[in-house]
C-alpha cells in the first residue's frame, strides 16, 4: 500500500500566492523607501509601487481561497487568533496590509479618484458623511507618508510570514531551517523592486534616470543579500542532521535540481546581479552617470521575476517531498 | 477497558503494537475502512513495510500504523481556526464545521496521517474510533486484529494491558526526535 507516495497537497496556488504576496509586499514597500529617501525625486518610484500593491496579492489571495476545501467558508479564521498558527496570525496580517495597500493605492490616483478620502470639516461632521471634504496637497502628502510608515512593517510581516509559514514544519525538514524566513523577505522585497522596474523600463519617458538608478541598486543589494543568505543555507543544511542534509537531495541531482540552480540562481540571481553590476559599474566605480537601458533594466526585472517564482515553487514542491528519514526499527 | 463513570480520573489512551505479530492481512484497514466510512483511496491506519538487509539475509517488518495522537501534536500547533484540538484523555480530534481545507495541518504532521475527505470537505484522520470508546468499546482494528498485534488501552490505569505490556517490554516510537510524543508504542523484537 503506498501509503508513503508523494502527494502534493499544496500546489501551483500555494506557490502562485506566496509570489504575489511578496511582490506586493516589496512593491508597497519600495514606494514608500523611494517617498521617505528621494521625496519629489523618486516620486514616479512611489506612484508605480502604490497603484501596483494591492492587486498580485488579492489575486493570490483568491487563488488561496479556491485552493481550500470549504472556500465560502475562509472567514472563519477571522473568527479567532490561533498565536501558535503562523497560518492564523499571517491571514490577519494580510487583511490589514492589504486593506492600507488600497487606502495607499487611493492617495496615489490623480484628483478626481483620490477624493474618493475625505476627512470632516470638524468635529460635528462626524456622523454625516456626504459633508465631508476631499484632502488637499499637503494633507495627501502626509497621508501617504502615515501609511507608508505604518504600512511598512506589515509589508515586512507579509514578505516574511511567508516564509515563517513553511519554516514552523518539522515534519518538512527542508523548510525547518532559520533561514527560510529571511529568504522569503529578501525575494519578496526584490520581487517587489523588480516589478515596478519592470513597469518603469516600460515607460518610455527619459526623466526616470535617477530612479531606475535608485531601483537598480536596490535591487543589485538585495540580490547580493540573498546569495548571502542561500550559502549558509546550503552550508548548515549539509551539516546538519540526516533528515535535513538528505532534503538537499532534491535540489542537488534530484527533480528540483534544474528548477532551482537554474531557475533560481542562474536566471533569478546571478545573471540579474551581473546586469545590474554592469549598468552600475561605471557610476560606482569610475563615478560617471550612465544612461540606464529599458531594455536591460526590463530583462534583468523579467528575471529576478522569474527566479522569483521559481524560489517558491521550488520550495512548495521539494519541501513536501523531503521527509523525516525513516529511522525505523533500530 | 471501559468504566463506568469517564470522569473519575484522566485517561491517556494509547496503542502498544506487536510487530512480530503483524501478517500484513490489512483486515484492520478494512475494518476501519467500514466502521468510519473513509472515502474509497484513502486510509486512516495502514500498514508500513519496512524491508531491511542485503539478499540472502532480508527481512520484513510490518508496523502497524495510524494517527499517533501526540500528546504534543504539530497539527494542533499550526491549525488557523482551531478546528483540531486535544481532549483532555488525549485524543486529538477535528471539528469538521471548523475546518476550512487550508492543509496546513496535512504539511505538519511527520506521519502523513491526514487526508482529505472531500465528502465533509474538511481534512480527516484516525480518531481512535471515540465513538466506540465513548461507548466503552475498543476501536474496530483492535477488535478486528487476526493476529491479536494491535493493543489498545488506558496507559494511567496500572491494571490496563496497555500499562502491563510497557512494563514488561523494551518498545520504541516513531519519530520521537520530533517531539511530538506519539501515543503508540512498539515492542521491540
Amino acid at each position: 500500500m503506498e501509503h508513503n507516495a508523494i502527494h502534493f497537497h499544496w500546489n501551483l496556488l500555494i506557490a502562485f500566492y506566496l509570489f504575489t504576496a511578496g511582490i506586493s509586499a516589496g512593491a508597497f514597500f519600495v514606494s514608500g523607501l523611494a517617498t521617505y529617501l528621494g521625496g519629489e525625486r523618486y516620486k514616479r518610484i512611489s506612484r508605480i509601487g502604490a497603484l501596483l500593491a494591492p492587486w498580485p496579492l488579492s489575486l493570490g489571495l483568491a487563488a488561496l481561497i479556491f485552493d481550500l476545501t470549504k472556500p465560502f467558508q475562509f472567514w472563519w479564521l477571522f473568527l479567532t487568533v490561533e498565536y501558535t498558527s503562523p497560518m492564523s496570525i499571517g491571514s490577519w496580517l494580510l487583511t490589514g496590509f492589504s486593506l492600507l495597500s488600497f487606502v495607499y493605492f487611493v492617495l496615489w490616483l490623480p484628483r478626481p479618484w483620490r477624493d474618493l478620502l475625505r476627512l470632516p470639516h470638524s468635529l460635528s461632521e462626524l456622523t454625516t458623511w456626504n459633508t465631508w471634504r476631499p484632502l488637499d496637497p499637503s494633507e495627501v502628502n502626509i497621508a501617504r507618508r502615515i501609511v507608508a510608515a505604518v504600512g511598512a512593517p506589515l509589508a515586512i510581516g507579509v514578505g516574511m510570514y511567508t516564509g515563517v509559514l513553511l519554516g514552523a514544519i518539522p515534519a518538512r525538514p527542508l523548510w525547518n531551517t532559520p533561514m527560510v524566513a529571511q529568504l522569503f523577505l529578501m525575494s519578496a522585497m526584490s520581487s517587489g523592486v523588480a516589478t515596478v522596474l519592470l513597469v518603469a523600463s516600460l515607460m518610455r519617458s527619459h526623466h526616470l534616470h535617477s530612479e531606475r538608478h535608485f531601483l537598480v541598486s536596490f535591487d543589485a543589494m538585495l540580490i547580493v543579500l540573498e546569495i548571502f543568505m542561500i550559502i549558509p543555507f546550503f552550508l548548515h543544511q549539509t551539516l546538519s542532521t540526516w533528515s535535513a542534509s538528505g532534503s538537499l537531495n532534491l535540489v542537488m541531482g534530484g527533480p528540483y535540481t534544474l528548477a532551482f540552480w537554474g531557475g533560481v540562481i542562474l536566471v533569478g540571481l546571478l545573471i540579474p546581479l551581473a546586469i545590474e553590476g554592469f549598468e552600475l559599474f561605471p557610476v560606482v566605480w569610475q563615478e560617471h552617470a550612465v544612461k540606464y537601458s529599458r531594455l536591460w533594466g526590463g530583462l534583468s526585472a523579467g528575471m529576478v521575476l522569474i527566479g522569483g517564482f521559481a524560489l517558491r515553487y521550488v520550495f512548495v514542491y521539494a519541501g513536501q517531498m523531503s521527509h523525516f528519514l525513516p529511522l525505523y526499527v533500530r | 477497558m471501559s468504566d463506568n463513570n469517564p470522569t473519575s480520573r484522566s485517561r491517556r489512551w494509547v496503542f502498544v503494537m506487536e510487530p512480530d505479530r503483524c501478517i500484513n492481512c490489512e483486515a484492520c484497514m478494512i475494518s476501519c475502512s467500514l466502521e468510519n466510512e473513509v472515502p474509497l483511496g484513502m486510509h486512516r491506519n495502514w500498514i508500513n513495510k519496512i524491508e531491511r538487509g542485503v539478499f540472502p539475509d532480508l527481512s520484513t517488518t510490518f508496523l502497524p500504523e495510524n494517527c499517533q495522537h501526540c500528546a504534543n501534536p504539530p497539527c494542533e500547533r499550526v491549525c488557523p481556526t482551531g478546528a483540531t484540538y486535544r481532549r483532555e484523555d488525549g485524543l486529538v480530534l477535528i471539528d469538521y464545521d471548523k475546518c476550512i481545507g487550508c492543509k496546513y495541518c496535512m504539511m505538519a504532521c511527520p506521519y502523513d496521517a491526514r487526508y482529505v475527505n472531500e465528502e465533509k470537505a474538511a481534512v480527516d484522520k484516525c480518531t481512535f474510533c471515540v465513538h466506540r470508546l465513548d461507548q466503552g468499546l475498543p476501536p474496530a482494528c483492535v477488535e478486528t486484529c487476526v493476529g491479536n498485534a494491535r493493543h489498545f488501552g488506558d496507559l494511567n490505569d496500572p491494571n490496563s494491558e496497555v500499562s502491563k505490556l510497557l512494563a514488561t517490554h523494551e518498545t520504541y516510537r516513531l519519530y520521537e526526535e520530533a517531539g511530538t510524543e506519539p501515543a503508540i508504542y512498539y515492542i521491540r523484537s
